[in-house]
């Protein structure tokens, strides 16, 4: 484990920021802290990267008790980013690079690697300011993992990205991670790490009210849905199945069913089979992480209620 | 490095050095600054026919006029007004038809040249002679100052001292301005970029904000040296090509005091120039440089910080320039008020508010270098000295806790309340 939170809490004048929160992280895992804007994740990373301190809990990392010498294994993009504006690329990424306890060579070094994997020679000696947004977006990026981190935290990291750049950003996130980084992703848009990350947590209102990993969740959020294609005769309801939509165009039909008696889906194939259809195409319709976040702050107020 | 600074390290001795070259041939040439004016004496009484004298820049006329042609004289530009004199009973009425309202200066010439008129008939007419008055005038008194210190006489030159006093005292008003908005500026730009979460994640908030006092005390100091020098080098080809210009010389005073009118030979006679230039040679020698020198830096640092770390906080206390303002007040407030009484103070450098003002370290910075050329009690230097330290590690103190919070608020601008909340919260 690389970080392992346990009866965190943190309150701020007005609100309780995080209550109860435990979590475990596992190292080289891609981790989703998933919730909407204001549900406690920024401060909970504040947390780790030591800007503020817990009231209570403990936290380790690594095994050992979070203390401030960890940051230097850390690399967090904040979701404002910013740059010194008036600094040149190379300045400022030297000057990164050394507050995280890099020698001037070393820093050198990473910068040279980086400098020749995004092709930004070029940039270097340019004032930040005369960078576009996307330009800027990737000196953050070089700037927050320039340090070797063990442990990277991305906050909102897709934000102001456009599509190019974002995938861009992802299948370097991929390599950080083979090379033996964890991460963690802090999220309000659910759909877009939900392909990206191993384990995710959801954050509600302070509480974690969900934790695990993204398949295991899915497969007990599911409802037993399936997606069918078929040219013939629409379907019915009957003692069989359940339509729960129906679409249709020129040729191909579009249902989502369920099965009243589910066994497997070999078996559902195989009564679908007696149909007067023929059948294209059969997919098992999992939940999203939206959907499941929904379902689980029901079932979380119902259980409260 | 930025080119701008660069430039502005390089150009600004030079412009300081021209400012204060203009500011010297002016007061050397007064005249420039002002129009020649021709006055109309229509002199009802015949007391002042003829006997008003001529100054640089005021000329009179003599005419007879009634009301209606005064006016219509006014209408020619050359004309600034028409002075009217006649007598109502034993009183003298005195009416200057002018086109502009006069200045004082030249209201207070013209007045004292009637006077001065009327002080000599009155003479006269009691028997005084001419020769005997003129004797009277020119009668002059210069003191020469001696200082009692522990080593004995001491000479001094309070000139000397007084503009010795007051530049350093302006300069220090002037860098702790200068770089204590700097400050301001630097926490403001971190706090609005956000940089200062990624940095606050590696250093402490009291190390960036310290890092952030002392980085900018560098760069000023550097700034300041380069200027010294610069400055040094520059004064003495300005100094001597504004005296050139000016036409400082013996001569051009002999000219001058011609033209007023006043007996030319004594004073060509006096080496005016050199006379000057000897008593501030020597006045300089009197002091003791080098310490002056040092507590200058002494002051510098220190009021450097003691308001460098409160215009830290007040930068991370708001999201942008423009909310800085309510908290600047009470920062500068003290600032100007040490500049602007350092006038009363260098003429009484040693009155219990002076030696108050050099104690609290809001002022002491600036009164302190007034009062040193004049000489201060080495007790009162260490007391201040001090007070100083205890002063700025004070306020770093203080502003270390405002800024710890500030810097990671956003949002709602806070009030002195808040402030104060924030002083003693628990991070």
């Amino acid at each position: 484990m690389i970080i392992q939170i346990e009866n965190l809490y943190k309150s701020y004048q007005t609100h309780v920021a995080l209550k109860d929160i435990n979590l475990n992280i596992q190292k080289g895992s891609i981790f989703g802290l998933l919730g909407p804007n204001g549900a406690g994740k920024t401060s909970l990373i504040r947390i780790l990267t030591h800007i503020t301190e817990a009231d209570s809990g403990q936290i380790l990392f690594n095994g050992e008790k979070l203390s401030p010498n960890h940051i230097y294994q850390m690399g967090y993009l904040p979701e404002e980013r910013g740059l010194y504006k008036k600094m040149t690329v190379k300045d400022q990424l030297l000057y990164f690079a050394e507050l995280k306890g890099l020698s001037n060579s070393r820093a050198k070094e990473k910068l040279k690697y980086w400098v020749d994997k995004f092709d930004i020679k070029s940039w270097l000696d340019k004032k930040v300011e005369e960078l576009s947004k996307g330009m800027q977006q990737k000196i953050q990026f070089i700037a927050t993992v320039v340090h070797e981190p063990k442990l990277i935290i991305l906050d909102e990291p897709f934000s102001g990205f456009d599509p190019i750049n974002a995938q861009i950003l992802v299948d370097e996130i991929l390599i950080l991670k083979e090379q033996g980084a964890s991460i963690i992703f802090s999220t309000h848009r659910m759909d877009s790490v939900e392909l990206l990350c191993d384990h995710i947590a959801l954050i509600n209102k302070s509480e974690k009210i969900l934790d695990g990993a993204v398949n295991e969740i899915r497969q007990q959020f599911k409802k037993n849905h399936f997606e069918i294609k078929y040219e013939g005769t629409p379907l019915i309801n009957d003692h069989n199945i359940n339509i729960v939509s129906h679409k249709e165009n020129e040729l191909v039909q579009t249902d989502i069913i369920t099965s009243k008696q589910f066994q497997s889906n070999n078996e559902l194939i195989k009564q679908l089979m007696q149909y007067p259809i023929s059948l294209n195409a059969f997919t098992e319709k999992l939940p999203t992480m939206e959907e499941i976040f929904i379902q689980a702050v029901n079932q979380k107020q119902q259980s409260h209620a | 490095m930025k080119k701008s600074f660069l430039i502005m390290t390089l150009v600004s001795p030079l412009l300081i050095v021209l400012f204060y070259g203009i500011i010297f041939y002016f007061s050397f040439n007064k005249d420039l600054g002002e129009d020649k004016k021709l006055v109309l004496v229509n002199d009802a009484t015949g007391i002042f026919q003829n006997q008003l004298e001529a100054e640089n820049n005021i000329s009179f006329q003599y005419k007879n006029l009634n009301e209606e042609a005064s006016l219509e004289m006014l209408k020619n530009a050359e004309i600034f007004g028409v002075l009217n004199i006649k007598k109502e009973g034993e009183q003298i009425q005195y009416n200057l038809i002018a086109n502009e309202q006069p200045g004082l200066s030249t209201l207070n010439g013209i007045e004292s040249k009637l006077e001065k008129v009327l002080k000599a008939k009155k003479m006269q007419d009691k028997g005084i002679d001419a020769s005997l008055l003129k004797e009277i005038n020119d009668i002059s008194v210069q003191i020469s100052t001696q200082k009692s210190t522990d080593k004995g006489l001491e000479k001094s030159n309070s000139g000397v001292t007084t503009i010795i006093g007051f530049v350093g005292a302006f300069l220090i008003y002037f860098f702790i301005f200068l770089y204590g908005v700097q400050v301001m500026k630097g926490v403001i730009e971190e706090k609005t970029n956000r940089i200062v979460e990624v940095i606050i994640s590696s250093v402490k908030p009291f190390q960036l904000m310290m890092g952030k006092i002392v980085g900018i005390a560098m760069v000023g100091f550097t700034q300041f040296t380069i200027w010294v020098v610069l400055v040094a080098a520059l004064s003495g080809p300005v100094s001597s090509l504004v005296m050139k210009m000016a036409h400082v010389d013996p001569s051009s005073i002999a000219q001058t005091t011609q033209m007023s009118g006043m007996p030319t030979d004594e004073l060509a006679k006096t080496p005016v120039k050199s006379n000057a230039s000897m008593a501030i040679l020597s006045g300089l020698n009197q002091l003791n440089i080098p310490m002056l020198l040092g507590l200058f830096v002494f002051y510098f640092i220190g009021g450097y910080l003691f308001y460098g770390a409160l215009f830290a906080a007040v930068g991370s206390a708001v999201d942008n320039e423009t909310d800085t303002q309510q908290f600047m007040m009470p920062i500068t407030l003290p600032l100007i008020f040490s500049i602007a009484i350092s006038q009363s103070i260098i003429n009484t450098p040693n009155s219990d508010l002076a030696i108050w003002l050099s104690m609290i370290p809001f002022s002491s910075p600036v009164i302190m270098m007034v009062r040193l050329p004049f000489g201060v009690p080495t007790s009162e230097i260490i007391a201040s000295m001090a007070c100083m330290v205890l002063g700025f590690i004070g306020t770093v103190w203080l502003a270390g806790r405002i800024y710890r919070i500030g810097i990671l608020t956003f949002g709602k601008k806070p009030s002195y309340k808040d402030l104060a909340k924030w002083l003693f919260r628990k991070s």
